[in-house]
């Protein structure tokens, strides 16, 4: 394999970082909204949640893709595959965060809320400044752990036509012949972002040191 | 949207051949998958020379895609003569990926296993075989059931993927019924809602054997 | 001149338990009140349920005069207030718990700031002197960027106190405050407990402390199975002839407190 293939492998490497950084954060956002949404004294709301989560985690990632990418057509939303992409990826691990984020939120030491009670917060200024900070460091582990997964997972929106890694060694494989070659490459670039998720997950728990609740 | 009965009743064969298949592989899969990983723990607590590169290997398949590590086995493998058709290459490829996270799961699990216990075996003069056998086993057994349904049920899953490299499963057989009728998206909606009571079922079951034998659990 | 805090027949059943079983009580300013009696009595219960924390079954709490949670509607029956209303009375009200709950995320001085920003809308940099006050006055200013985690049970307390004392409040509960030190370090806490009586806050204190309930209290509350027993001045409780169920809850819970009183 020349160093010409895997500057192309690399190239679109940053294309599979882009559509996994977005989701990820995406993902966060939406995976708070839910597990708060899931653990709302409403019975409606908290049915709503625990649908999301259930339902997006029990779904094949490859066929959510499928689904949305042919969904969107069909509805008359004319959008290039790219962004099918984001938008499966954000949904399915957004569903695996709220997961995560649920039961941080389930483990918080009640005091912690009734010492903010007590001082006066409105539970809007009690989930935003003390049980959203505080869930999210009991979390940060299995948080970043999931990033990693989102990480993996974006190589199966080549299926939906975006030219990311996986795609594109697939397509030098099959124009080189060097299929051993191109995929053992690609995977060492997915095993260097892995480590490099995990490494910066680290460095958060580093620096979120008031550590243990 | 509309789906017409009439046509999944006249390819009924196909779709229960699909589902037959995932339910094999996924099954046989995550038996082998638990088996391999169960040996590939055991070895890197016990065989020290082992430990380095067993740990290399559960790495690499923990930290690429699945879908990778399919393309190099089903595309890579007739390159060093292992030309596999790919129900093959798709077992053997669910297998090894099942068996990285099952091995990380026992691993975790023999940690878990208090130091005294395995002390107080040593007292009474157990061999080391005997305290592993009648000891780490059976309680790390039950330590690992929770973390061991979920990962079963999170690979079940993971077999849509191979689809990808033409294995006929489930996704493969459905998808191909829906675009050559036309009603891709419908046959997909099918398919996930499919997925969903399967997971969903399976999920079930396997709580229902974790309390079964929670039982068993060792007082910690 | 109204009191600080009444109750009023209060009642609280957790499931089929009634713990508290018709409590009528009145604190007056400047009352330093200690509410002792046996685990389970309902002590603790009783100063959540005057905080709003836990919602008594039946009976009111007045603080200054205003309800607290619940009050009688027009027709006189009992409405629960709306909770902008809860807050405000709360803001008379500052509460220290057997867990100290400090914010993890929070420094000692982000502890005692937090609620100057964020509820009462107070500039960072006025909050900081005010917090930075507050710590100097339970000796922890030296402490002012150590995280919860960083100090000891002993010194976790006392920035709670100074959290709970930035808010201005006009009277003070403490739950069980030292019950989860170590022996060693009750004293840095009751110490500063004793500097507050003396200055004239209103406290209500549940505690185990019986020396510390002797010395400091003008007001001592037995309760015993959910029942206010007994209500007097430490002189008139802890002097003879005692009431055989305190004599038997000091002989058995506490033979190091009824030493002290000997």
């Amino acid at each position: 394999m020349t160093w010409q293939l895997f500057q192309l492998l690399v190239t679109a490497a940053g294309l599979t970082v882009f559509i996994s950084a977005v989701s990820i954060m995406i993902a966060l956002v939406l995976g708070t909204i839910v597990s708060v949404v899931t653990l709302s004294p409403k019975p409606a709301f908290a049915l709503a949640g625990r649908t999301y989560i259930s339902f997006f985690r029990g779904v094949p990632l490859l066929v959510q893709l499928l689904l949305i990418y042919n969904l969107l057509p069909v509805m008359g939303i004319d959008l290039p595959g790219i962004v099918a992409a984001i938008i499966g990826l954000s949904l399915c691990t957004a569903a695996f965060q709220a997961e995560n984020l649920r039961g941080a939120f389930a483990s918080l030491p009640r005091g912690l809320v009734e010492a903010a009670e007590m001082a006066g917060f409105s539970a809007a200024q009690i989930l935003r400044r003390v049980r959203v900070p505080i869930a999210f460091r009991l979390a940060l582990p299995a948080l970043a752990n999931e990033a990693i997964f989102t990480l993996r997972a974006s190589s199966l929106v080549s299926v939906v036509g975006v030219v990311e890694l996986t795609r594109t060694a697939q397509d030098l494989a099959s124009s080189t012949f060097l299929p051993l070659q191109l995929f053992a490459a690609a995977g060492l670039l997915y095993l260097l972002l892995s480590w490099t998720i995990a490494a910066l997950g680290h460095v958060m728990e580093r620096r979120m040191r008031w550590g243990r609740v | 949207m509309s789906f017409d009965i009439g046509l999944i009743w006249s390819r009924m064969p196909d779709i229960l051949g699909g589902f037959g298949l995932t339910l094999v592989i996924w099954l046989v899969g995550c038996l082998a998958g638990i088996a391999l990983g169960f040996l590939v723990a055991v070895l890197r607590r016990n065989v020290a020379g082992l430990n380095i590169p067993l740990a290399a290997w559960m790495e690499v398949t923990r930290g690429t895609p699945f879908l990778i590590q399919l393309f190099l086995l089903y595309f890579g493998g007739p390159f060093i003569g292992l030309s596999l058709e790919p129900i093959t290459a798709g077992l053997l490829g669910f297998t090894l990926y099942g068996a990285a996270y099952f091995s990380e799961i026992f691993r975790a699990g023999f940690a878990a296993v208090p130091r005294g216990h395995i002390e107080a075996g040593e007292c009474l003069g157990l061999s080391q075989g005997q305290i592993m056998r009648r000891i780490i086993v059976p309680e790390m057994a039950v330590l690992v059931l929770p973390a061991l349904v979920n990962m079963i049920v999170l690979l079940l899953k993971e077999t849509a993927v191979l689809s990808i490299i033409t294995v006929p499963e489930l996704t493969m057989m459905i998808s191909a019924i829906g675009s050559e009728n036309f009603v891709f998206v419908e046959s997909l909606f099918l398919l996930a809602l499919f997925y969903w009571a399967m997971v969903e079922i399976a999920g079930w079951l396997g709580r229902q054997a974790e309390v079964k034998l929670a039982s068993f659990r060792p007082a910690t | 001149m109204t009191a600080a805090v009444i109750v009023k027949a209060l009642r609280k059943s957790f499931g089929a338990t009634e713990v508290l079983r018709g409590i009528d009580l009145e604190v007056a300013a400047g009352d330093v009140t200690c509410i002792i009696g046996p685990s389970g009595s309902g002590k603790s219960t009783l100063l959540r349920c005057i905080a709003f924390l836990d919602q008594a079954t039946d009976g009111y709490v007045f603080v200054q005069g205003e309800p607290l949670g619940f009050a009688p509607d027009a027709s006189g029956a009992r409405a629960r207030l709306p909770d902008a209303r809860v807050r405000d009375v709360r803001a008379k009200i500052g509460m220290v718990f057997q867990q100290f709950n400090l914010w993890p995320h929070r420094t000692a001085l982000g502890n005692v700031t937090e609620a100057l920003t964020t509820v009462r809308g107070i500039a960072p940099a006025e909050a900081r002197e005010r917090g930075l006050a507050q710590l100097r006055k339970v000796g922890l200013a030296a402490h002012a960027d150590h995280f919860p985690a960083q100090l000891s049970g002993g010194q976790q307390q006392r920035v709670a106190i100074a959290r709970a004392l930035a808010l201005e409040p006009q009277i003070m509960l403490f739950d069980e405050p030292t019950s989860s030190l170590d022996p060693e370090l009750t004293g840095e806490v009751l110490n500063v407990m004793r500097a507050l009586a003396s200055e004239g806050m209103t406290m209500i204190v549940v505690s185990h402390e019986i020396g510390f309930a002797a010395s400091v209290a003008n007001r001592i509350v037995f309760l015993d199975g959910g029942k206010l027993l007994l209500n007097g001045t430490p002189k008139e409780v802890f002097g003879q002839p005692r009431h055989p169920r305190l004599e038997q809850f000091l002989e058995t819970y506490l033979d190091r407190g009824a030493a002290i009183l000997a």
